[in-house]
């Protein structure tokens, strides 16, 4: 049974209610055990949001929050209806230009909410509904040293890892053994991982040799409603072993999401230990790391059979579409769509997250506006400001606003990389900005 | 702002719908190919006996209008005539997966679970998940149901065992002796269901006949089908067989009407005049399976064939890749990623031409892999 703290709620579209809401989302996050610092980022978040999402919604119609605080993160939504919805100042390049930022007091607050959150995301829910979700991480301490488990020796077994301590031994390990690209960044505060696997966030398979001792690992965690992200397989034995704990990881991971609710599984982070013959390499990401031009397959597999799908397409990605179709042998009805004549609002927005230590950023498109290609620009200078060097963008072709924006893709310099088979609703293009820092 | 997902259960709303393959004009269009060898469904490609292919003829359309039999009392007539039972020991239904439904609605309340195999048919579990039912599934021991591993999984919450025998899709079967033991072992702990889907392809005395083993255990529950051995996939027909009280538990959570009257008159028809169908089925399979290891055994792939119209081959590709390029060959197989097979894929015995242009393509696809 999930230990999550919960607490839902229907409030007025009133400012009146934004500070009882608030104190209740800190003491959600008091019960939840998270310290003062997540506390009070947590409340400025719901309160400057319950604020202006008050004075957005249409006809008065009430806001409807959600609090939850998980083990290793607090997370408020809001699920709102608003005509004409511009956010224009929770761009992650809005908070980098505070001291510049020409704002209202209600845009003001809005940016206080994305700075204050850890990560955001806005869904829209069709005709003038929307879901607003907003997340406050657990601080955690950094890893402790760990030494490589010796001797060990067959047969080697598998199952499903929910043992905190072994899981924190496991990400510990996977992150002296391998490189920061290819571990997720709860591997460096090892004791989030395990709040992770028990939040059920993510979900790991760990390999034991003869005597118990931690062998191998390989993690996965939800990144659509289709799609699994994972990684992996990290294996901790001599090389003339590690193919026969990848080859077990990687089979009890297919075999336990196998009858889920999944289509794919995906990775751009997958070790060299994968077995390669069990998935399909999509395209290749490049990254500079320490001075080296780097190739990181994405690597892939469907989980049930792909009979076709309809996806829209803009004129400029046609070709690379056809030709990535035929490649993969993927039956694609390809609908046309063109670059928006007009657009309805002045601002864009787009969700970011970024990872220094992994040198890598990822953009998702929430509002299409006039300011597209410039806002995409802005976003690239601020990322390149903060040294990173691999900026990936994500289209989804279910979408025809979304697979518009290819020319205003193009014209910010990004290049379509690899199509992700039902990355999104459908299928999703990975765009990476072409020019590597 | 409630959405209709927030408004069903959760094992409602974490189950994943299933999605079947489109019709095949739609598949031979998208994937640019001019026929399709249908070999993944385990389907007879001879088509069903004589007889039932001229009932089915002579259906009268203006009875079309009439509905059907609502338990279907002629077939049952017909079952109870051929083996030798009462017709109240038989439970028809819309295929083999409505009367997997029905028993489980009936013996399953909350809390309870059944057992079955993580390996094999799938529709077992899937019932038992969206119905709120806990699924406890017993790996497969080399390639086969394991009576002691499923023993030790029953529980005094478990209603149901599920036996697939043979199992769909590693062709393994418990004989008699397995099954006896198994049973007492168990002592009347739990119901069984024997599915029996694919035994008319077993002509082997050592094979348990299930309406025989019913007899002298009440809690055993035979499933057969019309879609395998006897070609009648098409109208969905399968059945249940058991003791008296058994079937009149069953019968109460089973809906009415549900079986089509031209099936109920083809299926009557089928069983009438199975002898020779069954023959010449037989050796078309075995001819295939044939003709398949050979060509599994010149290309170094493992393979596992047991009984049944079908084989299992694990591939050097991923199977689901395999399988769009098959198809982009003009031949649909079954990806075993869903059986818990991840790189497996299971393959019908069907006809020579079928299984060479089977051969063709898969040797094409490997050659440029």
């Amino acid at each position: 049974m999930s230990e999550d703290v919960r607490v839902s709620l229907e409030i007025p579209a009133e400012t009146a209610f934004a500070c009882p809401v608030a104190g209740l989302a800190n003491v959600l996050a008091e019960r939840a055990g998270f310290g003062q610092r997540e506390r009070y980022r947590f409340q400025l978040t719901v309160e400057e949001f319950c604020l202006y999402l008050a004075g957005l919604a249409a006809d008065n119609r009430p806001l409807t929050v959600g609090l939850t605080g998980k083990r290793h993160q607090l997370r408020a939504s809001f699920a709102f209806q608003a005509a004409n919805l511009s956010l224009g100042a929770l761009n992650i390049t809005s908070r980098a230009t505070t001291g510049t930022l020409d704002a209202s007091v209600e845009e003001m607050g809005l940016l206080l909410a994305g700075k204050a959150a850890d990560r955001f995301h806005l869904k829209h829910k069709g005709a003038d509904r929307f879901l607003l979700e907003a997340e406050v991480d657990r601080a955690y301490p950094e890893a402790a040293p760990v030494r490589l488990p010796e001797g060990l020796r067959p047969p080697y077994t598998i199952r499903l890892g929910s043992d905190s301590a072994q899981l924190t031994q496991a990400a510990a390990l996977a992150s002296v053994v391998y490189p920061p690209w290819q571990c997720p960044s709860s591997f460096r505060t090892p004791g989030k991982f395990p709040d992770m696997v028990s939040d059920g966030q993510t979900t790991c398979v760990l390999a034991y040799d003869a005597k118990g001792q931690t062998a191998g690992l390989l993690a996965w965690s939800p990144c659509s409603e289709q799609g699994l992200y994972f990684s992996g397989p990290f294996v901790f034995t001599s090389p003339e072993e590690a193919a026969n704990v990848a080859r077990l990881l990687i089979d009890g991971f297919l075999e336990t999401v196998a009858r889920e609710s999944y289509s794919i599984v995906l990775s751009f982070r997958a070790t060299s230990d994968l077995p390669e013959a069990s998935f399909e390499t999509l395209g290749t990401l490049q990254s500079f790391v320490d001075g080296r031009l780097e190739h990181h397959p994405v690597v892939f597999r469907h989980l049930r059979e792909d009979n076709g799908l309809a996806v829209w397409c803009a004129p400029q990605l046609e070709d690379f579409l056809r030709q990535t179709y035929d490649r993969l042998a993927l039956p694609r009805d390809i609908l046309p769509v063109d670059a928006p004549a007009g657009r309805s609002r002045r601002d864009s927005l787009l969700g970011a997250t970024y990872d220094r230590v992994r040198n890598f950023a990822e953009l998702v498109p929430f509002l299409d506006g006039e300011d597209m290609t410039a806002n995409l620009a802005t976003h690239v200078a601020t990322f390149r400001r903060q040294g990173i060097g691999t900026i990936l963008y994500y289209m989804d072709l279910a979408v025809p606003w979304e697979a518009a924006l290819a020319g205003d893709l193009l014209q910010a310099g990004f290049a379509p990389m690899a199509v992700l088979p039902q990355g999104g609703q459908t299928d999703k293009v990975i765009w990476q900005y072409a020019q590597l820092a | 702002m409630r959405s209709l997902l927030d408004r069903v259960p959760d094992y409602v709303r974490s189950f994943e719908r299933y999605v079947p393959s489109r019709p095949d004009p739609v598949l031979m269009r998208q994937f640019g190919v001019a026929h399709l060898f249908r070999l993944n469904n385990n389907e007879n490609a001879l088509g069903p006996p004589p007889l039932a292919q001229e009932a089915i003829a002579a259906f009268p359309p203006a009875r079309g209008a009439i509905y059907p039999s609502g338990d279907a009392y002629d077939l049952r007539q017909a079952l109870a005539a051929k083996f030798g039972k009462s017709p109240e020991q038989f439970l028809v239904g819309n295929g083999s997966c409505e009367v997997i439904s029905s028993v489980i609605r009936a013996f399953c309340g909350p809390g309870d679970a059944i057992v079955t195999a993580d390996k094999t048919f799938a529709v077992y579990e899937w019932v038992a998940k969206f119905s709120g039912i806990e699924a406890r599934l017993v790996p497969l021991k080399h390639q086969a149901l394991s009576p002691e591993a499923m023993l030790a999984a029953v529980t005094e919450r478990t209603k149901i065992v599920f036996v697939c025998n043979p199992n769909n899709p590693t062709g393994s079967w418990w004989n008699r002796a397995s099954l006896e033991r198994f049973l007492a072992a168990l002592d009347d702990r739990a119901l069984v269901v024997l599915d029996e889907a694919y035994r008319e392809f077993l002509d082997d005395p050592d094979f348990p006949d299930g309406l025989e083993v019913m007899e002298r255990h009440a809690n055993v529950l035979v499933f057969r089908t019309f879609s395998k051995m006897y070609g009648l996939a098409g109208f969905r027909i399968g059945y249940l067989g058991g003791s008296l009280e058994a079937v009149d538990i069953v019968r109460r959570t089973h809906i009415a009407y549900s079986v089509n009257s031209p099936g109920q008159i083809a299926a009557m028809a089928a069983l009438a005049d199975d002898a020779g169908h069954i023959v010449a089925t037989r050796r078309m399979v075995d001819e295939a399976k044939s003709f398949l290891r050979d060509l599994f055994d010149s290309l170094g792939l493992e393979y596992v064939s047991g009984a049944g119209n079908f084989l299992m081959v694990r591939t050097p590709l991923s199977d689901t890749l395999l399988y769009r390029k098959l198809m982009r060959e003009g031949v649909m197989v079954r990806t075993m990623t869903g059986f818990r097979y991840p790189n497996w894929i299971r393959v019908s015995l069907a006809q020579q031409p079928a299984m060479e242009a089977f051969a063709k393509a898969l040797t094409k696809v490997l050659d440029h892999a």
